[in-house]
């Protein structure tokens, strides 16, 4: 009787044991499909919705008071983003141009875009592919901005890319709040709503930049798709981080110059990193290639450009940079291995 | 930043503040330079129990919030004295945490947070607690992590941003282009514990120098 008693629970522990975990299994994936469906919803509130927010921009230690419109009418979407207190910088794209008014720089920038859809529809849909470098989480719900949220999280499973912590609107998916985060779940970055509207019509008067244009240079990058020489455009990442493959290669006049840069973008499935190839100019003729005429030497290391980074160096005489919303680590790998004719290596 | 000021920005991260007074506090911060300062100060020190402190703090991020804490000596105390925002305790995650981390960590822990979220946050991933425990021995302050100093892109990153954003996901995009806007021309503010701007190398500005190991204590 007494040993029956003792057998018993040895044979019932194990069972006991697969069925807690096969059980947390499904749960789990099921906190990560409604994770997942949570972010779908959330990339079409923020591609067909109009808003009008401000929201708290954080990072290291500094805040900066932001705007954003957001108007899609007749299928054409335009945004602004405004700095309210910093630089008075301001960005208004639609489908078909990114336009930067840098006043501190006396530039306006007008950045070309390809895609004439909805201009967030060709975005990362947190694929089988994402789930392979990233887990997603769905914690309990919270409270942001008097709403009601859901706590969607995205965790890097390595050091070559960052994830976010999202709070999204119930009832609407919109992001209240978001944060940027390392793989140690670190915040790097966030950025919190203090108003949102949803209104049904955004007048023009809106999305027209407050920045005086008067005297202001005006700078046009070319679309990606410019012909380059072969040479520039046999350059290629040799080797990557796991996870990324090369998505987009082309090639595109940037800023001032006059002859176009290679530009490859490399994807995770939600981070990216871009690398520009630019032959590297006769230092004897001067700044040939570029009207700004700045002559410039080659750019070498590491610089950090908002939240992500950029690494930059030399190959083979040209100018190689590597940017993207990805640690420091990433770019630097994908920087150094790219060479000529380094074939684009299998995923 | 005034008793009142500090609660409503306590308030706000917490997602509690009244929208009417969310404007108020949003108009005097648009306002007042000093006062963002104050308030980033003070969210740092908030995400040092909110977000982050379910892995192990480094120290440099303890220097950060020391630093923070050294700026706004008024808020920490008061907040510590502020008990009745208090709602929920628990531990620090890692069991090598610096004392003088952990002070500053009890003394956070007492400011309030999205509790059920956080508490739900506990227990990290598999992987995240493979990189901790590893990490937590070393005291790694890695690259990564804001002690670079706030760069100002030169024309030609600025370039290269720009082109870059529209292959970037939704967030990715908008965490790139805000962080944009935020990297504007500024001056260097000496001795607060922050960056200074490294003069133009190159075309480009340097980060500070690269990771930094400290044996663990």
């Amino acid at each position: 009787m007494s040993q029956q008693l003792r057998r018993g629970p040895r044979w019932l522990i194990p069972c006991a044991v697969a069925g807690a975990m096969a059980f947390a299994l499904t749960q789990r994936s099921h906190a990560a499909d409604d994770a997942r469906a949570w972010l779908e919803k959330m990339n079409h509130a923020l591609a067909v919705r109009n808003y009008d927010g401000t929201f708290f921009h954080l990072s290291d230690g500094r805040v900066e008071t932001m705007r954003i419109v957001h108007r899609v009418k007749a299928g054409r979407v335009t945004e602004r983003l405004q700095s309210l207190d910093g630089s008075g910088r301001e960005f208004v794209r639609n489908n078909d141009e990114l336009t930067c008014y840098l006043p501190d720089k006396h530039t306006i920038l007008v950045e070309p875009r390809q895609d004439h859809g909805p201009f967030l529809g060709s975005l990362a849909h947190f694929g089988a592919d994402v789930g392979e470098f990233y887990s997603l989480e769905l914690l309990p719900t919270a409270r942001v901005l008097g709403r009601s949220a859901k706590v969607i999280v995205v965790n890097p499973k390595d050091q070559f890319r960052f994830g976010y912590r999202l709070w999204l609107d119930e009832k609407t998916a919109m992001p209240l709040k978001s944060q940027l985060c390392d793989s140690r779940g670190q915040v790097i970055e966030q950025i919190v709503f203090a108003r949102l509207a949803m209104p049904d019509n955004i007048s023009d008067s809106e999305l027209l930049p407050a920045v005086p244009t008067e005297g202001m240079r005006w700078v046009r990058q070319g679309l990606a798709n410019e012909a380059a020489p072969p040479a520039l455009l046999a350059f290629r990442a040799s080797e990557l981080p796991p996870g990324f493959h090369l998505t987009v290669a082309g090639a595109q006049t940037l800023g001032a110059a006059t002859v176009p840069a290679a530009h490859l973008v490399y994807s995770d499935g939600l981070a990216t990193v871009s690398v520009f190839v630019e032959a590297q100019p006769d230092r004897k003729s001067g700044a040939e290639g570029r009207a700004d005429a700045e002559p410039e030497a080659p750019m070498q290391g590491l610089a950090r450009v908002g939240s992500g980074f950029a690494f930059s160096t030399v190959v083979q005489g040209h100018q190689v940079t590597a940017v993207g919303e990805v640690p420091a680590r990433t770019v630097e790998f994908i920087a150094h291995s790219v060479k000529s004719g380094g074939e684009p290596p299998r995923p | 930043m005034s008793e009142q000021i500090r609660e409503q920005v306590s308030a706000f991260l917490d997602g509690e503040l009244p929208s009417s007074e969310t404007e108020l506090l949003l108009k005097r911060l648009t306002r007042d330079a000093e006062l963002r300062e104050s308030f980033g100060r003070y969210a740092l020190i908030g995400e040092s129990l909110r977000g982050s402190s379910r892995v192990p703090l480094t120290r440099g991020f303890a220097g950060r919030v020391n630093c923070a804490i050294d700026g706004e000596p008024a808020a920490a105390g008061a907040q510590a004295v502020h008990g009745s925002r208090r709602r929920w305790w628990r531990p620090v995650a890692g069991a090598a945490v610096a004392a003088s981390v952990a002070a500053v960590a009890v003394l956070a822990l007492q400011q309030r947070a999205d509790a059920p979220a956080m508490r739900a946050a506990l227990p990290a991933t598999a992987q995240n607690r493979t990189v901790v425990a590893t990490e937590a021995i070393s005291y790694t302050v890695p690259a990564a992590l804001p002690e670079a100093p706030a760069l100002l892109p030169s024309a030609r990153l600025t370039n290269y941003v720009f082109a870059h954003s529209q292959y970037s996901s939704v967030l990715g995009q908008r965490n790139v282009l805000s962080g944009l806007l935020a990297d504007a021309d500024e001056q260097p503010v000496p001795g607060n514990g922050r960056a200074v701007n490294v003069p133009a190398v190159n075309g480009m500005r340097l980060p500070a120098p690269p990771a930094e190991s400290h044996a663990a204590p």
